[in-house]
């Protein structure tokens, strides 16, 4: 995913590094055009003033009114050498030339063509500055090594415009013509420019002070251009021999657009032998009409380094990026992540039963209050299943108790009971004769009491062991409670006890044994009967309640509790056993309870005991409210 | 007025013989019910045309009183049988009235006890 993000930022990223560092290049090349140009034009102003300077002169004056060329020839020559000038000259007014630098006085000849630029100035009476074209001829005269060095060849380039001719022989100069009045009488016009074919001048100075000779990789990133018409007259482009490229073209593309539709031109372009980002414009000459072209161009190999190197720096960032949020990643899931997926774990061994899982170390932040919160939760877990499982072991060993003392009893109540009826027969046969004495009667009538008293025993040993099937009807709790008390009341009245019931009201139905669960009520009601002095209580009341041992199960609860004396502590554990009795011989076998809460368990319920010595004991019944069927 | 009484037990079968000659009955004892069925079988029995009743036990091995009962009843319906257990299981009983018991009567019992029942059986069937 974080690849797939960071992927997609280096394809946009680099795409927008690629923009902006093309606009850029470009913006900055319109910026060098201009400078360019400035420096081709302060050329010509240089030119001009200098031959403004001149003509103010007022030796250069007189010496121009009588045509004294021997101190005007020298007088040119120093002007040209100060200023570099290719030519220089003066016209007379009657549009003669009167003589140049370099020629000796007196070898001009009548017929000669003039220079064009003094021409115009002659003509327009003012001064004129610019671009200007030179025919071979006049170049022949003003100088024959500037005739030959505008001589260029020209070299077959692609994509040029198509020409004829195999070469160049007029030239392109800057110039500038300045008329010489005295008292608005012209006396004529004093001339001079540079010629620009195979100029280095203007192109280096281009590169040296816009470009700074800034090179790269061992040539010079920026490069400057002279074109007249489509060809390359003045150049710092470099053929791959190490030439300067003159006599090669421009494409036809730009020909089109800049010299004849007269634009600028601003792209990358391929020139020569290697791709630059370029900027073209148009020269104008002296008389207006589109001559030749200013180029500036930088390498776009610099702004293909400087593209690759932010993209690279830019790759460079992402990945750290990509890398820091794998690790935040990491650290994240190792802090949050990892301490959820132990408790995921622990909550899946939990399920499966091992309730003491390693839930690990506790977490600094919010989840280490979840796993504390959950290893709390599991210590009450273990502590509950601790406590179910010591309640379920005690329940089966009281149920195993009681079923191994069912079998007993029934075993021992069939084989005494033979011979009991045997005893019972002989000792009755014997009490029916007339012939015994009292004393003898009264001893057989102990032997056939006692042995009442061992029919009753066996009896309550059957009834123990009697596993009974539970014939539930639907019972009103309150009202059998009502009916069981009537039974016993009697007997508690002869023994000063009273009653007190306190019912709940709207208590719910439930099917119970009726006869079996009376029993169960009878025999604690008993038990609490015999337990209590005369003028004591018995208080009876139900109610619902909660259960908490049976995962909060909602139940009606009896309550039982007398006046009477008591139960010791050490005598509650065992209070529900078979046999258990604190009763006088004779009077209890000890199973009623024992036989009560089996009853009540069948049910599903429980009974309960909490008693002081002295104060009385409790017992509450509890069953469970049944599951309504849907 | 013979009764046969059937116990695998032989204080029990003492017991009865006692209580019931007292009252004037004759009294044969058979310790099995494969015995007793025997007994009926034999026709030469002097006592089998004056059989009025069977006494018999229900926890007895090999065939047990309800075995014999539900034999005996069979072959002859109208004899009227009063069975004794020292296990009285309210299961037991229903069963045992069911398969056509016309009394039961728990162990052990008073010489009074079996008497009221055995008469009033008798009486009930009109002999």
């Amino acid at each position: 995913m974080s690849l797939l993000v960071g992927g997609l930022s280096l394809v946009v990223g680099g795409q927008l590094i690629y923009r902006a560092v093309l606009n850029e290049a470009v913006s900055r090349i319109r910026l060098d055009l201009n400078a360019a140009r400035e420096i081709y034009l302060n050329r010509e102003k240089h030119i001009n003033v200098a031959l403004n300077v001149t003509k103010l002169d007022e030796d250069f004056k007189s010496a121009l009114i009588n045509l004294d060329v021997n101190f005007l020839i020298p007088r040119l020559e120093d002007v040209a050498h100060e200023i570099d000038l290719d030519f220089a000259g003066i016209i007379t007014r009657s549009g003669m030339t009167l003589c140049r630098m370099g020629s000796l006085p007196g070898s001009v000849k009548k017929n000669e063509l003039i220079n064009p630029i003094a021409h115009l100035a002659l003509k327009l009476r003012t001064m004129v500055s610019g671009t200007v074209v030179i025919e071979q001829d006049i170049l022949l005269a003003e100088n024959p090594e500037l005739a030959e060095r505008a001589r260029i060849q020209l070299l077959p380039t692609p994509r040029a415009a198509p020409r004829t001719e195999k070469e160049e022989t007029s030239g392109m100069a800057i110039a500038s013509a300045v008329p010489i009045f005295e008292d608005n009488r012209l006396l004529g016009v004093l001339y001079g420019g540079i010629l620009l074919s195979r100029s280095k001048e203007i192109v280096d100075r281009v590169r040296e002070t816009v470009f700074q000779r800034e090179i790269y990789r061992g040539r010079s990133i920026g490069t400057a251009t002279i074109f007249f018409k489509d060809l390359r007259i003045s150049t710092n482009v470099f053929t791959p021999e190490g030439q300067r490229a003159i006599g090669t073209r421009v494409s036809e593309e730009v020909k089109d657009k800049v010299l004849d539709e007269g634009e600028r031109w601003t792209d990358r372009a391929f020139v020569v032998n290697d791709w630059y980002i370029t900027a073209y414009e148009p020269i104008e000459d002296i008389l207006g009409r589109r001559v030749g072209m200013l180029y500036v161009g930088v390498l776009e190999a610099k702004y293909v380094d400087i593209r690759r190197h932010a993209l690279s720096v830019f790759f460079l960032i992402t990945a750290a990026g990509l890398i820091t949020a794998a690790f935040l990643g990491y650290i994240l899931g190792y802090r949050i992540l990892k301490p959820i997926h132990q408790l995921i774990s622990v909550s899946n061994k939990v399920s499966q039963g091992d309730l003491s899982p390693e839930i690990g170390p506790i977490s600094k932040s919010e989840i280490g209050v979840l796993q504390k919160t959950f290893g709390e939760m599991l210590s009450s877990l273990r502590e509950r299943d601790r406590r179910q499982k010591a309640e379920s072991e005690n329940r089966l060993l009281q149920s195993e108790k009681q079923a191994s003392v069912g079998r007993l009893a029934a075993g021992v109540a069939h084989e005494i009971n033979n011979p009991l009826t045997g005893v019972l027969t002989f000792t009755h046969m014997l009490l029916r004769r007339k012939d015994i004495d009292e004393e003898m009667r009264s001893d057989l009538e102990t032997i056939a009491h006692s042995t009442e008293r061992v029919r009753k025993i066996v009896k309550g040993l059957l009834d123990f062991s009697r596993q009974t099937k539970i014939e539930a009807e639907l019972t009103d709790v309150n009202k059998l409670i009502q009916e069981t008390i009537a039974l016993v009341e009697n007997q508690a009245l002869v023994r000063g006890v009273l009653f007190c019931f306190d019912p709940a009201e709207g208590l719910p139905l439930r099917t119970l044994d009726r006869s079996q669960f009376q029993s169960v009520l009878m025999n604690i009601i008993i038990n609490a009967i015999d337990a209590t002095e005369a003028g004591g209580h018995i208080n009876l009341s139900t109610g619902l309640s909660v259960w908490t041992n049976h995962v909060s199960k909602k139940g009606i609860e009896i309550v039982v509790s007398d006046t009477g004396c008591g139960i010791p502590p050490e005598n509650l554990d065992d209070l529900f056993d078979p046999f258990f009795s604190t009763k006088e011989v004779g009077r209890g076998t000890g199973l009623g309870l024992s036989v009560s809460l089996g009853i009540v368990e069948r049910h599903g319920g429980t009974i309960r005991v909490q008693s002081k010595v002295g104060r009385g004991s409790t017992f509450i019944i509890w069953l469970p409210l049944e599951e309504k069927a849907e | 007025m013979n009764i046969l009484v059937v116990d695998d037990d032989q204080i029990v079968l003492e017991s009865c013989k006692r209580i019931l000659e007292s009252e004037g009955f004759s009294v044969t004892l058979s310790p099995s019910a494969k015995d007793a069925l025997k007994k009926l079988d034999t026709s030469e029995d002097p006592n089998r045309e004056n059989l009025k009743l069977l006494l018999v036990d229900v926890k007895m091995p090999e065939y047990d009183g309800l075995y014999l009962m539900t034999k005996v009843l069979k072959k002859w319906p109208d004899l009227p049988i009063v069975v004794m257990s020292g296990y009285p299981t309210q299961d037991t009983i229903s069963d045992v009235v069911k398969k056509g018991a016309a009394y039961f009567i728990a162990k052990p019992f008073t010489p009074d006890e079996l008497l009221r029942a055995v008469n009033r059986v008798i009486k009930k069937e009109g002999l």
